[in-house]
């Protein structure tokens, strides 16, 4: 498979420098695999986006993007979806994973932050004039999509670090699709929208790495990840209505 | 015997640095604890050097997301995203028992 020059680059730099060996490292290479087609597809989808973003005299699309940025992490879904990651550590692992437990309570300030700045972008773009107008919109405050930041975020995860393939691999693909937009894109509302999530992003992504390389040493934690990531790379994860369509075709098979 | 290279002084550029705490958590995850909170008001994250082993230990710098927020005193390398041969084998934890003789 021939990589797209924006994953390489990301791979070299952020994905395979370690500090550990063993067998979480290895896991995570493991996983590495797994993710990278779905990487590259990703990356290579976003730079058409882009280019088609580029090419349209309207900022139309500028609304949408960011209307949906703003349902994921606005107050509501950033609180739900990161206390339920929290829950997943109970009083006997705390011991183990008191700096996870740290580290998504930092998440749920990041998110609300990125919530925050979509609006901002709304803002200064003129979309609306007040926060307070987006209440009342479907989209500023639904999104249909169940990994991440949809529907399965809402619930519990059964392992503290299943969490950690959401980490990787979708906070990977955020990394990547913002690169995208910082390369591709010469609108001003657009880079801030995106340059002013990046490092955050890349931290989320460093702290699934961190997760794998050093507490993903056996099978059964690492089973919980591989797991997770076995339902993020299904293809119709990403939408609520094609899942709901599925399960009903389950159902009646 | 072993030998150990020789110290070099590193910082955290806060002009940089997000202040995540990826450097802090991994560093204790070693029991190394060099990097260590300010006692100022912003509890910024410091290195302190009697405790750090750069460049002998290196893991911290694999999991900084902030480019160029450690860098080394003197030359000013920026040390993130990590050098290729900041993450040698010899580098990693947990360390290889020293083979007999060496």
């Amino acid at each position: 498979m021939e990589l797209h020059p924006i994953l390489q680059e990301f791979l070299d730099t952020w994905v395979y420098p370690t500090g550990f060996s063993g067998p979480g490292y290895d896991f995570r290479m493991h996983i590495t695999q797994r993710c990278i087609p779905a990487w590259n597809g990703m990356t290579i989808s976003a730079v058409k986006a882009a280019q088609e973003d580029a090419k349209t005299p309207t900022r139309e699309w500028l609304w949408s993007s960011v209307l949906a940025g703003y349902a994921g992490e606005g107050p509501q879904m950033s609180i739900k979806q990161m206390s339920t990651q929290l829950l997943s550590v109970s009083l006997e692992d705390q011991e183990r994973y008191i700096d996870l437990q740290r580290m998504r309570a930092q998440q749920v300030w990041d998110e609300v932050k990125h919530g925050m700045l979509h609006a901002d972008v709304l803002l200064r773009g003129g979309y609306v004039k007040r926060e307070e107008d987006l209440m009342d919109n479907a989209d500023a405050n639904t999104l249909g999509i169940l990994s991440y930041f949809g529907c399965t975020a809402m619930f519990p995860h059964i392992h503290p670090l299943a969490r950690a393939a959401q980490h990787y691999f979708f906070e990977g693909s955020a990394c990547l699709g913002i690169q995208v937009r910082m390369r591709c894109m010469n609108d001003s509302l657009d880079l801030h929208d995106n340059l002013s999530q990046y490092h955050e992003e890349l931290m989320h992504f460093m702290e699934g790495k961190y997760q794998m390389d050093v507490y993903a040493l056996t099978e059964k934690d690492q089973r919980a990840i591989e797991d997770t990531l076995d339902f993020l790379l299904k293809p119709w994860a990403p939408t609520l209505a094609d899942a709901l369509a599925r399960a009903k075709q389950g159902a009646a098979a | 015997m072993s030998t150990q290279p020789e110290k070099i002084a590193i910082r955290i550029d806060h002009d940089k640095c997000t202040e995540c705490r990826m450097c802090y958590v991994v560093c204790r995850e070693i029991n190394l604890n060099a990097v260590v909170i300010d006692p100022g008001p912003n509890h910024l994250h410091e290195i302190d050097m009697g405790r750090c082993t750069y460049p002998g230990c290196t893991v911290c710098l694999m999991y900084c997301p902030a480019p160029a927020s450690i860098v080394e005193v003197v030359s000013g390398l920026s040390l993130v995203p990590p050098p290729a041969q900041m993450w040698t084998q010899d580098k990693r934890w947990p360390r290889r028992a020293p083979r007999a003789g060496n």
